[in-house]
């Protein structure tokens, strides 16, 4: 029964790594209507660029600091260099294409500049274990800061008038315009927030105390995908609990479904098509109903 | 509508991409019909022992050789997940660099200069077949021979066009027993040991150590974990260590956390982590952290400065093999050999990391081909063939370790790394040191190795 709380603890380890990145995801999808491929590639590269703050000698909660500010001038910029001329067709499969091929141009781009070994990123919390649970104190850490994502995410969309104004303009843009809302800016600021948070998934990711390399998101992304459909697209907590369940779902194949060795990745699949199945929008998300 | 058909068609790309994710971890181990038994072939009896019977070549035995160059190619990563293997090339090139500069290298009488042409394939096969056939050609009538292309699958996606053009694929990069298929006497492997030797220098040592030995392993889902776990189980056959567990993570994945613990679980004696790239140094971290205390094996591809700095204190004491001078150990510093290194790869190839043993690597593979090169009869793809096929305790060459030699012998033996230093890591000073002496399995790798392993 230990053995099971163990892999359990696992899959909340890895589980957490991948609601953060689906929080980012949520966040796009919430304020563009859009899926963000290249979520996870933008994460690593601000990951290496806090490594690069910290390998100059900044503490490592100031470089994550630093890395979220300019990774949040960077996605408002991608957004408005790169997302928005081709968004311009109205053909989401276009801007789907664009974000695909940012996910390889920016893996490329960071072992160009920060170079292909692995590197190791300082710890932001304490090694070992939490008193005699076996779950680590930087899971922990993860966890928190995850909470306190979610919870400021829904600050911003439920209580301000920036949220208001976000959520308008990927529900009806035009409408949107029309009573003066200047979605072009709205959509910079989310493409903004999301790549601040992938910025601190990624480098608390890489922070975990082992090594890191330019392949750190590209499972994850898959699994935060997952962990996104799961949950519900347009709901911060649905990623959440999606992220979780698919962490434990595959720390528990691991351990238990043999038949399944090396290809866990398709514990996932499966749980997104039955989920999908039963429910078309998640087990948090909410139903569109459009009038006619 | 705009909202809910997006979201349908980006679900379905989302499937589309997990499932090709899952299909390309899973990859077919390509177990092709060659069945011919180790050493079973070329029975003429009257030809010298590395000789390979060109009475099917097409004909262009001295292609490549253009007035005084000799030029080479090759294939690996330079970009993509896996581009820190393209460090390897910098030594070579460094020691093509050094000879040509030298005066070139002199073969059958006459001077030549290396030049080596390369391209990247992202470790894709695919890529790698085209690249091969754009700097080999077609026909096979342009690059005189392949030189160190990295991966095992992308050996085995290019072995066939060379076989049939009778061109040389000379130091593949990698530790397959399949380079040593006698179906395929055009491709010859490096000084890197078979992965099935490893296992057996694993198991060797527990039998010494602890004879009754439990040991769970950690492989990669692949061919390259397939080497190491059929390797060991045939290793300890007739012995009393068992293999209470074997867990596999996926190709290129880095998290092995659940594996880990599932292998901890077993309290197993000893710990074969087959873990390449970062999984290797994950691994030890999350058996530290479960607080596993076993005999401890770490893949000779884990054995890199970066890699184990890494895994720190979490690797200490940790066992496995080399055949290569590592630059990082100071008892090799003030030998000749390593200073020459240092200085001629600082030279040529500034940029590379010259503490980094996979360089050190790169600049023996470089040296062997040249002394390959001085050793064959004529200047022709099939005399560099018979040179390699036939090295007689070929010793000290680049950086290889004092007291490993290298001994070829056709179809009976095509393998070059079988002599090898059990070593040991010492985390305080960040380097391996030698335990006991070298361990010879010279001629024995077809004898040790399950038979469909080198036939694959």
């Amino acid at each position: 029964m230990s053995l099971f709380f163990s892999q359990v603890f696992n899959g909340v380890g890895n589980g957490v790594v991948y609601a953060s990145v689906a929080l980012a995801l949520v966040l796009i999808f919430r304020t563009t209507g859009l899926l963000n491929f290249a979520q996870g590639e933008m994460a690593l590269f601000s990951t290496y660029f806090t490594w690069k703050l910290t390998a100059q000698g900044l503490p490592i909660a100031a470089a994550i600091g630093v890395s979220m500010v300019v990774s949040f001038v960077a996605g408002a910029l991608i957004e408005r260099v790169l997302i928005r001329p081709v968004e311009a067709a109205r053909n989401p499969l276009n801007v789907v294409i664009v974000t695909l091929g940012m996910f390889l141009a920016f893996n490329s781009l960071a072992q160009l500049v920060f170079g292909t070994n692995p590197q190791q990123m300082p710890s932001l919390f304490p090694a070992g274990k939490l008193g005699s649970l076996n779950i680590q104190k930087s899971t922990v850490g993860l966890g928190v800061v995850l909470v306190i994502e979610c919870v400021l995410l829904w600050l911003l969309l439920q209580k301000t008038r920036i949220g208001l104004a976000l959520r308008a303009v990927s529900s009806n843009p035009e409408s949107s315009r029309l009573v003066g809302i200047n979605t072009g800016n709205m959509l910079m600021l989310g493409w903004g927030l999301a790549a601040a948070l992938g910025a601190v998934a990624g480098s608390l990711v890489a922070a975990k105390g082992t090594g890191f390399d330019a392949s750190l998101m590209q499972q994850v992304l898959l699994y935060s995908f997952a962990g996104a459909a799961l949950g519900g697209f347009d709901s911060p907590l649905g990623a959440v609990v999606g992220g979780l369940v698919v962490g434990i779902a595959e720390a528990l194949t691991v351990q238990y479904v043999h038949a399944l060795q090396g290809i866990t990745i398709i514990v996932p699949l499966v749980l997104i098509l039955v989920v999908l199945l039963v429910r078309p929008n998640g087990l948090f998300g909410r139903k569109i109903v459009e009038r006619v | 509508m705009h909202r809910s058909r997006s979201m349908r068609l980006l679900l379905l790309i989302l499937a589309v991409a997990l499932v090709a994710a899952s299909c390309s971890s899973r990859r077919s181990s390509s177990t092709s019909s060659g069945t011919t038994a180790p050493g079973g072939s070329g029975g003429t009896g009257t030809a010298a022992p590395g000789a390979i019977d060109t009475s099917k070549c097409p004909g262009n035995d001295a292609a490549g050789i253009g007035g005084d160059t000799i030029t080479l190619a090759s294939s690996f990563p330079q970009s993509g997940l896996t581009a820190a293997f393209s460090e390897i090339s910098k030594g070579y090139k460094a020691y093509f660099s050094y000879i040509n500069a030298q005066g070139a290298v002199s073969d059958a009488g006459k001077k030549y200069k290396i030049v080596v042409k390369d391209k990247d394939d992202e470790y894709n096969a695919a890529k790698t077949i085209t690249n091969i056939d754009s700097l080999v050609g077609a026909d096979g009538s342009k690059a005189f021979a392949v030189f160190n292309v990295v991966g095992t699958s992308n050996n085995i996606a290019i072995r066939q066009s060379l076989n049939d053009n009778c061109v040389p694929n000379t130091f593949t990069a990698t530790g397959s027993p399949a380079m040593g298929n006698p179906k395929y006497q055009w491709t010859i492997g490096s000084t890197l040991s078979p992965y099935s030797l490893e296992s057996k220098a694993f198991a060797d040592f527990l039998k010494r150590t602890k004879p009754n030995a439990t040991v769970a392993m950690l492989v990669q889902d692949d061919d390259y974990g397939m080497d190491y776990e059929q390797g060991f189980r045939q290793a300890i056959q007739g012995t009393n260590i068992k293999v209470v567990k074997v867990e596999k993570y996926p190709v290129g994945a880095n998290e092995v956390t659940a594996q880990i613990t599932s292998l901890a679980a077993t309290h197993a004696d000893a710990f074969f982590d087959g873990g390449t790239l970062l999984a290797c140094p994950n691994a030890l971290q999350q058996q530290k952290a479960a607080n596993w205390n076993a005999i401890t094996y770490v893949s000779g591809t884990c054995i890199a400065k970066t890699l184990m700095g890494i895994a720190g204190n979490n690797a200490d004491k940790a066992y496995s093999v080399t055949n290569i001078k590592d630059p990082i150990n100071p008892q090799f510093a003030s030998e000749p050999a390593m200073k020459l290194y240092r200085a001629q790869v600082t030279k040529y190839q500034p940029k590379a990391d010259i503490d980094n043993g996979i360089v050190a690597y790169g600049w023996t593979q470089g040296a062997l081909f040249v002394e390959a090169l001085k050793a064959s009869k004529a200047a022709t793809r099939s005399a560099l063939m018979e040179s390699l096929r036939s090295m007689k305790a070929v010793k000290g060459v680049g950086l290889m370790i004092d007291g490993f030699s290298i001994t070829t012998n056709g179809d009976k033996d095509p393998f070059m790394g079988e002599q090898m230093q059990f070593v040991q890591y010492d985390a305080a000073k960040k380097y391996f040191h030698d335990v006991g002496t070298m361990l010879d399995f010279e001629g024995q790798t077809a004898k040790l190795t399950p038979p469909a392993l080198i036939n694959g």
